[in-house]
């Protein structure tokens, strides 16, 4: 590098690259955040057919569309968590401690974290490379040109659709976990129905679901607002869109796995809260 | 528009001074990545500028101190149709030219719907039913595309590349469709191209960009019998057509 060329004064005195990255990123996701809260408000004040068509498409996208996969896969859950416990307990000679295990497991932990994580793997990558290609094509140019927010006609309804699809997936994933763990210590284990109930209703609270669908709006927040945050940085070409998706994906799951540990953590630590 | 540098970053166009006329086309034109398509940016507002100044009707607007208020309403008088008609996919082609009427006025919905109609009447689109950009043709897209520009009533229509990628015949159409609405919306036309055939076609005055900055400009027998070598290569270029 030449001594004086305008990189050689701005490396000597600039933030490192690594650190600079990372606080533009929390910026950015802030001021993302922030919008999206606002037109999320608005939305709800003064909703507008075109935005509320987006929203309706989103949840059939975001929603529907992952119904299928969630259920397959919260029956498997449900299987194998009931496999797991009663394995572990065997030795303690407690194996019929799986039933009682199912219901609140399933409705604070699998449920809402097994959603998140499936919806992650199914839409993440898909709404980060959907606005990282709207870059590209110069969709996002056209909407600013036209004087429009793209986190009012793109990010809010896929945040809107978020929060209604992930706590109601949720709901249907925490029946069909439980259902799941029915037919594993019935069929597998060898407990009767009655059993089962008996030991699922001494553990399980609704409470539990209150707590699972909190997570799950928390969670839908990172996922809606990371994704659309990795799709809408990139700059303006085609080969940024993998790189988009890729990001959105690995940025979405450690943002899930941190506020669910925090979640969990907060109710672990304050007395009273479980 | 006078002086334009930009962006504030790394200028890529440097000193641009440009008007357009209601009524008048103009056209901006240079071999591919001269900074054609960056100069339209700095016109939307899209891109900080470093210095210059850019008036919309009179009213004047400083790119480089980013105030949203009179950009967002500059915008609103700046019809913009992009390379490739940047469409927006998951609406149909009727609720890309609604939205700038449902965001910047005051019609209900089937107001704006009749009158998403009518544009695409006047720019040869019957659309039937609800059809997404997907589905259409890449002149009809065009066509969707110049309809949302001209939503808001412009003062001025930019359009980067327009006619890119059609046959001659389909071109020309365009041209037609476009020298048409012209009169009847009184708005100013801007043109963005690498394309010769405008430097021989019916446009008032043609400016010639080469590496971010215009390099000779005059009416189509001036630039036909300008010396300038990047002017030469562009003219001498048509033979080879």
């Amino acid at each position: 590098m030449e001594p004086d060329s305008p990189q050689s004064h701005s490396a000597t005195y600039a933030v490192p690259p690594g650190i600079a990255s990372v606080g533009g990123r929390f910026i950015s996701r802030g001021r993302l955040t922030l919008g999206a809260l606002y037109w999320l408000a608005w939305l709800i004040v003064s909703p507008r057919v075109i935005v509320s068509a987006g929203v309706q498409r989103e949840i059939e996208a975001l929603g529907v569309g992952a119904l299928r996969l969630v259920a397959s896969a919260s029956v498997l859950v449900g299987l194998i968590a009931t496999f797991q416990i009663a394995s572990q307990l065997t030795a303690y000679g407690a194996e019929a401690m799986a039933s009682r295990a199912i219901g609140w497991f399933a409705a604070r932990e699998l449920g809402p974290l097994g959603v998140a994580i499936l919806v992650i793997a199914r839409s993440a990558a898909g709404t980060a490379g959907e606005f990282a290609s709207m870059s590209a094509g110069g969709e996002l140019d056209a909407l600013r040109a036209m004087g429009l927010d793209p986190v009012k006609y793109l990010v809010a309804p896929k945040l809107a659709a978020l929060l209604v699809a992930l706590p109601t997936l949720t709901v249907v994933a925490d029946g069909l976990i439980v259902f799941g763990g029915w037919i594993g210590n019935t069929v597998f284990l060898g407990y009767s129905t009655h059993f089962f109930l008996e030991q699922f209703r001494a553990s399980f609270d609704v409470f539990d679901i209150f707590v699972g669908v909190g997570k799950s709006v928390v969670f839908a927040f990172i996922i809606g607002v990371i994704a659309a945050d990795e799709g809408l940085s990139v700059e303006r070409r085609v080969d940024a869109i993998g790189n988009a998706a890729t990001r959105a994906v690995v940025f979405c799951l450690i943002g899930v796995l941190a506020a669910d540990t925090v979640i969990n953590a907060i109710f672990y630590f304050i007395p009273g809260l479980t | 528009m006078r002086g334009l540098t930009g962006p504030a970053d790394r200028p890529i166009i440097v000193d641009i001074d440009l008007l357009v006329r209601r009524g008048e086309t103009q056209v901006v034109l240079g071999p591919i990545q001269c900074g054609k398509s960056m100069l339209m940016r700095h016109l939307l507002g899209l891109e900080r500028a470093e210095r210059g100044v850019v008036f919309v009707d009179g009213e004047e607007y400083d790119p480089t101190d980013g105030n949203d208020g009179l950009l967002r309403r500059l915008r609103t008088r700046i019809g913009a149709m992009f390379e490739g008609s940047a469409l927006l996919t998951k609406l149909t082609a009727i609720e890309n030219v609604e939205l700038p009427l449902l965001e910047h006025t005051d019609v209900t919905a089937a107001e704006a719907r009749e009158t998403a109609r009518e544009l695409l009447a006047e720019v040869g689109m019957e659309i039937a039913g609800e059809v997404t950009p997907a589905e259409l043709g890449r002149a009809a897209r065009r066509r969707v595309a110049l309809a949302r520009a001209l939503a808001l009533r412009p003062a001025v229509l930019l359009l980067d590349e327009p006619t890119l990628g059609l046959d001659p015949h389909t071109a020309a159409e365009f041209d037609e469709t476009l020298a048409a609405l012209q009169p009847r919306h009184g708005f100013g036309v801007l043109i963005f191209s690498h394309e010769v055939r405008y430097a021989f076609g019916a446009v008032e005055h043609i400016y010639v960009m080469a590496e971010g900055t215009i390099v000779e400009h005059g009416d189509r027998d001036a630039i036909q019998h300008s010396g300038h070598p990047v002017v030469r290569q562009l003219v001498d270029r048509r033979g080879h057509q």
